[in-house]
């Protein structure tokens, strides 16, 4: 790259000031991601740096309870990250390169887990597979020991897999069946392709899909504090201090230690392995790729995704009849007590406000991701790639870490005290209280942006895709027919970028609903959020209760799903001609 | 479609604001026994009055946590429940208001802060909550005592809460560590030579040696180090720390563990509910610890006046007998309220000194110890 005149940068920002909206569009991001997500993060290495927090990183490094805790993280990130890249290749591969039965089915039963909290399937698992598991002592008479590590990668593998799988069959499709033809023609036997050709190509997708799950993993607190027996992991340590303690300082230094795997990984996924593309699509592939017929290669491999497939069946099947039993496995009465409680009882509240807030932020954070997409992609600007980057770190970042940033930035109004205005000096409230008791709306401000900041990477992520894919031509044809950025970009672009748009939606809606970690610190009695009630339940072992919240809660999201595709869905003629066209 | 989004989106937001706009005659109730419990009485409270009644369930620990942070703008006005130690603590730290009730004075002396910052609602003893059917293929009997409970037999097979988010579980520790000054006590004044009956009458008169008790009576330091002592190794059976105190007594209903310790009557409500033939109390013999269930009005809450209501209201013998319809079978501080026949007669149950200023005053310095020193280590 060539050095570039400050000159330069300057015309950058008058081309994009020029045009008001775009400007404005440009300031709302820009101080959307300073205040939501960079400075809660930097309050929190600002706490843990304080003179009371150093002494803490001293003591929590060099103790070996403390090494055992951040070597049990790391371990469990590990380990899950290999299992479920493993589980989502196996079921994309099979998807795409294997001729099976029945691949529909496997595939509508791999999304399941997207849209349900992820606890879920850890209850069920106890009640499947725990000290008086239905299966495990009921089938084969085995007090299993289901807690610890070993139950928490079955669990965390089979909730966090599906993206893997999606990623990976995307790009399995999207090979060109070319080159394995030419290896097959050249004498190569298939398993020397798979290993030769196959599987070389998908490197960087197996990498990201690794680190992506081990970022997870490390920072899922619900399944380790229901399942974690004595295996103690860092989000579980942050959750204790927190709310046990209300030790911010110990939680901050806490945080600051799980940061530094997850933000590794971030940056070597974003800058080293984003760059090693080994294979280069180019326009579609030709030809049909050759499914595997050898019979001793299909059927163990769909005979794994089946059984893996028949297993996530179960664990729904418990949580749905779990809500609707008394105590499953020592009564099993039929009750609508559960859904009782949930939907009349003190669990409405918390029905409602979960959805509205989702349904509040789920909008905002599809339009803030394609703003930033857009002006990430089509405009060139000073700061840029930091723009991108600040985006990204709502995903990148443990939630537990974002809740404990907003505790300390948003606890407190944050005011400006005029030095002039006589005996009573002029204050000016800038932000009110976002966070705690007697915050503005009932503390739900604070949620919904959380929400929004956890959803907009997912929107950007699509955004960037589709109109990296889109010719910028198209735009500036409209431009230089008269239209100015803003109707170029609600009536060209939007309409293009319209899947991408409709799957940010979808994400926004289903991560917002489910998510937990990031909230579980900023719930007050005015604003009740659904998965921080089944955690509550769930820890207190009223699993019937947490199974009908499950219930719920996936139900609203199928609806709120089905409402999108509806709404945003329907598909104008631009759209088309693009998929028919191109 | 597009045009109509913004007009959506303002709705929503108005539909969230709305609720938050009606202040009056409203009560935000901190409530710490069982959920059930907490529904009950804040819906009967709210028909009773008139005044609507929302409540949030913490445990005791997580609600002294939540108070002390925001004690400059609290969000609840009154705290209903949970063991006293921790209105003890949160009566130092200044966050709970003087309140004399006139209904208070029917409740016993000893079961309410002289100073009137905080008034018990019920008391219990804790227990040990087995499932028998698990003890049986272990090969055990139900344990009654503190040392039964470090069998080897029972490793990951015992469930407590965490000291530092729960009531009871802290109620546990305390009880240890009494024992523990006791027993240092008894050691001190037989090297000095006392005979057997002399202890009996020193120890119930406190005319202690000050090896398990200061001067104030409060547990020295040699006692609480010999609780760790005792926790340190329970910990080798603990399958884990749960955050809500009762919550170990579902365990070892559903068959995960064998023994739980909690309170009894948080295992005699779990028996009425589908548990009868598999969960069977027991009390440590050496002496088992009890709670006061405490009540206190929080020190600049939003609703001061529907707070006292709540108070003089849940200090009536009507408002005291909700919990028996729930079957949370605590008994009773005012003498007027029916006991319910399935209640843990505490004159049966062999009691500790518990001393509530005591371990009030230490709560939050021996929950901190614990999560430090015992919490966090590895298990075999």
């Amino acid at each position: 790259m060539t050095a570039i005149s400050p000159r330069r940068y300057v015309d950058q920002f008058r081309r994009i000031f020029q045009d008001p909206i775009l400007a404005i569009s440009l300031i709302v991001v820009t101080v959307f991601l300073l205040l939501a997500v960079v400075l809660p993060i930097l309050a929190m290495i600002g706490e843990s740096t304080s003179p009371e927090g150093r002494p803490l990183f001293a003591h929590y490094l060099g103790t070996s309870t403390y090494q055992t805790i951040i070597s049990n993280t790391v371990v469990m990130g590990l380990v899950v990250a290999t299992v479920g890249t493993a589980l989502g290749f196996l079921f994309a591969y099979v998807q795409v390169k294997v001729k099976a039965p029945f691949k529909r089915f496997m595939h509508i039963v791999a999304l399941i887990p997207i849209i349900s909290p992820p606890f879920a399937v850890a209850t069920a698992t106890i009640v499947l597979f725990g000290r008086n598991g239905l299966i495990s002592k009921g089938i084969f008479g085995v007090r299993y020991n289901i807690y610890g590590l070993h139950g928490l990668t079955l669990v965390l593998a089979l909730s966090y897999f599906t993206v893997v799988y999606l990623n990976l069959k995307g790009m399995m499709q999207a090979l060109d069946p070319a080159l394995e033809e030419a290896a097959t023609n050249l004498g190569a036997s298939k398993w020397r392709i798979f290993r030769t050709v196959t599987v070389p190509m998908l490197i960087p997708g197996l990498l990201s899909s690794f680190l992506l799950l081990f970022v997870e993993s490390i920072a899922d607190l619900g399944n380790p504090l229901v399942m974690g027996g004595n295996y103690e992991v860092l989000s579980t340590r942050i959750y204790i201090s927190v709310i046990g303690l209300y030790d911010t300082t110990a939680a901050a230094v806490f945080s600051v230690i799980l940061l530094v795997p997850s933000l590794t990984v971030f940056i070597v996924q974003r800058y080293w392995i984003g760059r090693m593309s080994v294979v280069s699509v180019t326009g579609k592939p030709t030809g049909t790729p050759q499914l595997i017929t050898n019979r001793w290669v299909r059927w163990p491999l769909f005979g794994l995704t089946m059984f893996i497939t028949l297993l996530i069946i179960l664990i729904y099947a418990t949580i749905f009849i779990g809500a609707f039993t008394r105590v499953v496995g020592v009564n099993n009465d039929f009750t609508l007590d559960h859904f009782d409680f949930v939907i009349n009882g003190y669990g409405s509240a918390a029905m409602t406000d979960t959805t509205t807030l989702a349904a509040v932020a789920t909008p905002l954070a599809g339009l803030l991701g394609m703003l930033l997409a857009f002006l990430v992609v089509r405009k060139e600007f000073l700061g840029r790639s930091a723009l991108d980057f600040a985006g990204m770190l709502g995903i990148a970042v443990p939630g537990t870490i974002l809740g404990i940033g907003f505790l300390l930035v948003f606890n407190n109004p944050i005011q400006l005290t005029l030095p002039f205005g006589g005996a009573e000096p002029l204050t000016i409230t800038l932000i009110p209280k976002l966070t705690g008791g007697r915050a503005i709306l009932g503390g739900a401000l604070a949620i919904v942006i959380v929400y929004i900041v956890r959803s907009v990477p997912a929107a950007l992520r699509a955004g960037v895709a589709a109109l990296t894919q889109i010719d910028p031509a198209i735009e500036e044809a409209s431009i230089s027919l008269g239209a100015d950025n803003a109707r170029t970009f609600r009536k060209i672009t939007l309409p293009l970028i319209r899947p991408a748009f409709l799957s940010g939606l979808i994400y926004a809606f289903a991560r917002s609903m489910t998510s937990l970690s990031a909230i579980v610190f900023l719930t007050t009695p005015q604003t009740k959020i659904m998965t921080h009630q089944i955690l509550n339940e769930v820890e207190n072992g009223r699993f019937g209760n947490a199974f009908a919240y499950c219930v719920i809660l996936i139900l609203i999201v199928l609806v709120a799903i089905s409402i999108l595709y509806l709404t945003v869905g329907s598909t104008t003629g631009a759209e088309r001609t693009l998929e028919g066209g191109a | 479609m597009k045009k109509r989004l913004p007009v959506l989106l303002i709705l929503v937001l108005l539909f969230v604001i709305a609720p938050v706009g009606a202040q009056e005659n409203t009560l935000t109730v901190l409530c710490t026994p069982q959920e059930d419990w907490c529904v009950a009485m804040t819906q009967a409270f709210e028909a009773e009055t008139g005044i609507a009644t929302s409540y949030v369930r913490m445990s005791s620990g997580e609600s002294l946590a939540r108070l002390r942070a925001t004690a400059d703008n609290p969000e609840f006005s009154v705290w209903w429940g949970g063991p006293a130690d921790a209105f003890i603590a949160a009566t130092e730290e200044g966050l709970l208001d003087q309140y004399f009730s006139p209904n208070a004075e029917v409740i016993p002396d000893q079961q309410k802060d002289p100073d009137g910052y905080w008034t018990g609602v019920y008391v219990g003893a804790l227990g040990f909550c087995s499932n028998v059917e698990i003890l049986d293929e272990l090969g055990i009997d139900p344990p009654t005592s503190w040392q039964d409970l470090l069998d080897p037999a029972l490793q990951g097979n015992v469930a407590m809460a965490h000291p530092a988010t729960s009531g009871t579980a802290f109620t546990a520790f305390w009880t240890n560590v009494t024992l523990a000054a006791d027993a240092l006590e008894r050691e001190a004044m037989e090297a000095d030579g006392m005979s057997e009956e002399e202890i009996e009458e020193a120890m119930a008169a406190g005319e202690y040696t000050g090896a398990g008790y200061d001067e104030e009576g409060f547990p020295t330091e040699d006692a609480i180090d010999r609780a760790f002592e005792y926790f340190a190794q329970l910990h080798q059976n603990i399958l884990q720390y749960t955050r809500s105190g009762s919550a170990p007594g579902r365990m070892a209903g559903a068959g995960e563990i064998a023994v739980a310790i909690i309170f009894s009557h948080d295992c005699v409500k779990l028996q009425v509910e589908g548990f009868e033939d598999i969960l069977v109390t027991t009390f440590p013999e050496e002496g088992t610890g009890y709670e006061i269930g405490g009540m206190g009005i929080i020190a600049g809450g939003p609703e001061p006046e529907a707070a006292r209501i709540w108070y003089d209201w849940a200090l009536t013998p009507e408002a005291q007998a909700i919990g028996a319809t729930v079957n949370s079978l605590q008994l009773p501080t005012n003498p007027d309220t029916p006991v319910p026949e399935l209640s843990v007669n505490l004159e049966e149950v062999n009691l500790v000194n518990y001393n509530f200023v005591a371990a009030g005053m230490n709560r939050t310095a021996m929950a901190e110890r614990f999560d430090q020193e015992i919490a966090p280590q590895p298990t075999e």
